[in-house]
């Protein structure tokens, strides 16, 4: 193998053996060559001064005290959770599974409670009636719609016929306490729970019926 | 700090002592002859040391000293210029060896695997050293202790390399301190460092390029180095 002064840094970063030897024999008749290829190897002896094993008897003995603590750290700790430990050990990879199984458990469970499950009022939150209390109201309130509808039968009359203007106006105010009563309903039927709407809509009804009081007392 | 995943191949076995230098060139092409018997030795020698340190064996852990220990020592120490630092970082390596084991999963060499720890905790060291310095403001520049001399060894080669030495790259230096003094082979390298081997014989280039020009005296005395 023949090699020129031009590869021997080449040689000198990744040569091979055989290059090394043609690279070697091309220095015995290249001064230069042969003066590059000595200094190239007077730096890997010169590092071997660098090389001093020597012994040191305590460090062993420093290291094996160090590793023993850790070890007797290791097994208090170890104690400590040995609880844990009898858990049963899966690998990672189902642990992993099991984890996103239960999570898709709790999501589903959560999202089919939140759909379909019964909305039961808290202890705390008055706002929120109760199944068999609601239906009492619901009752309740039907009677009542139904007496004040009887009231207003008398006052019809009157207020299709206004007389005075006073009449006139408690004509205009019953029109619009309907309208309220209406809005009330209609919200109470969409949250029927909700006892704040059920305060208000017994406010409007009485507020028409003492309107209506108002009406037959006026009465010519 | 990382201590998994070297990729190092099983064949890139690490000998208890540096090999025999001369002209020191490793083969291109992929190791001849991994089936001998000293290569199987060498790689049921290190899955045995695995095995024992896994188990918590003692008797591994001083194996593994009595195998590397010093020249676990020397790596540290010439990369911190210390010996008491070394003897620190020594102690500190197997600690966390003894920490990590179970997460070495034989995809290299254990002892590839412990040599990455050691340079880690040479890396940590370092910083470690350095901030103390800042805090204490100290300006005073770091020189190496002296230490106890091999018989023979040349103080002013010695010196003037060391010196060399410090003005080169950590990793330049690394690269070196690991192939030429302490006899690894790139492949070794290549897992201790977290580089290709290619990469590490490059680094070693310009290494002994940059130590050659600092090193060279004037031409007239140039053949007086040594």
């Amino acid at each position: 193998m023949n090699v020129t002064c031009s590869d021997r840094e080449r040689i000198f970063e990744d040569g091979t053996p055989v290059e090394w030897a043609a690279l070697e024999a091309h220095a015995a008749s290249c001064p230069l060559c042969a003066e590059e290829v000595r200094a190239w190897k007077l730096l890997s002896a010169a590092a071997e001064e660098l090389r001093h094993y020597s012994g040191s008897p305590l460090l062993w003995a420093r290291i094996e005290r160090a590793l023993t603590e850790e070890a007797a750290q290791k097994t208090r700790r170890g104690e400590r959770w040995n609880w844990f430990s009898r858990l049963p050990r899966f690998p990672l990879g189902w642990q992993t599974v099991l984890a996103g199984a239960f999570v898709l458990l709790l999501a589903i469970s959560g999202g089919w409670i939140y759909i379909h499950g019964p909305v039961e009022p808290g202890d705390n939150d008055k706002s929120l009636l109760r199944t068999s209390a609601l239906k009492q109201v619901e009752s309740a309130e039907t009677a009542y719609e139904r007496a004040i509808d009887k009231l207003a039968a008398e006052a019809k009359p009157q207020l299709e016929n206004p007389a005075t203007p006073l009449l006139a106006n408690y004509h205009e105010k019953l029109l619009v306490l309907d309208s309220a009563i209406a809005d009330l309903r209609a919200q109470a039927g969409l949250n029927p729970s909700n006892a704040q709407l059920r305060y208000q809509l017994l406010a409007v009804y009485q507020e028409k019926q003492r309107t209506l009081e108002e009406v037959l007392e006026a009465k010519p | 700090m990382g201590t998994m995943g070297l990729a190092l191949p099983w064949r890139a076995r690490i000998s208890p002592t540096p090999r025999e230098r001369g002209t020191r060139v490793e083969p291109s092409a992929p190791f001849s002859g991994g089936g001998s018997s000293a290569a199987m030795d060498a790689q049921s020698e290190d899955a045995a040391l695995a095995v024992g340190c896994r188990s918590g064996d003692l008797r591994a852990y001083e194996r593994l000293y009595a195998m590397h220990g010093a020249r676990m020592k020397n790596v540290a120490r010439n990369v911190l210029g210390n010996p008491v630092d070394a003897e620190d970082v020594v102690q500190e390596t197997f600690l966390k060896v003894q920490r990590s084991i179970a997460s070495f999963r034989g995809q290299s060499s254990f002892v590839t695997w412990t040599y990455r720890i050691l340079i880690n905790t040479c890396y940590d060291a370092r910083r470690s050293r350095l901030r103390k310095r800042e805090v204490a403001n100290d300006d005073s520049e770091e020189t190496p202790r002296p230490e106890p001399r091999a018989p023979g060894a040349h103080p002013s080669l010695r010196m003037a390399l060391e010196r060399a030495l410090a003005k080169l790259s950590q990793h330049q230096r690394n690269v070196f301190l690991l192939y030429e003094v302490e006899g690894f082979r790139h492949a070794e390298i290549a897992g201790m460092l977290e580089m290709t081997e290619t990469a590490s014989k490059n680094t070693l280039f310009q290494a002994k390029k940059n130590l050659r020009q600092m090193l060279e005296p004037p031409r007239s005395s140039g053949a007086e180095t040594r």
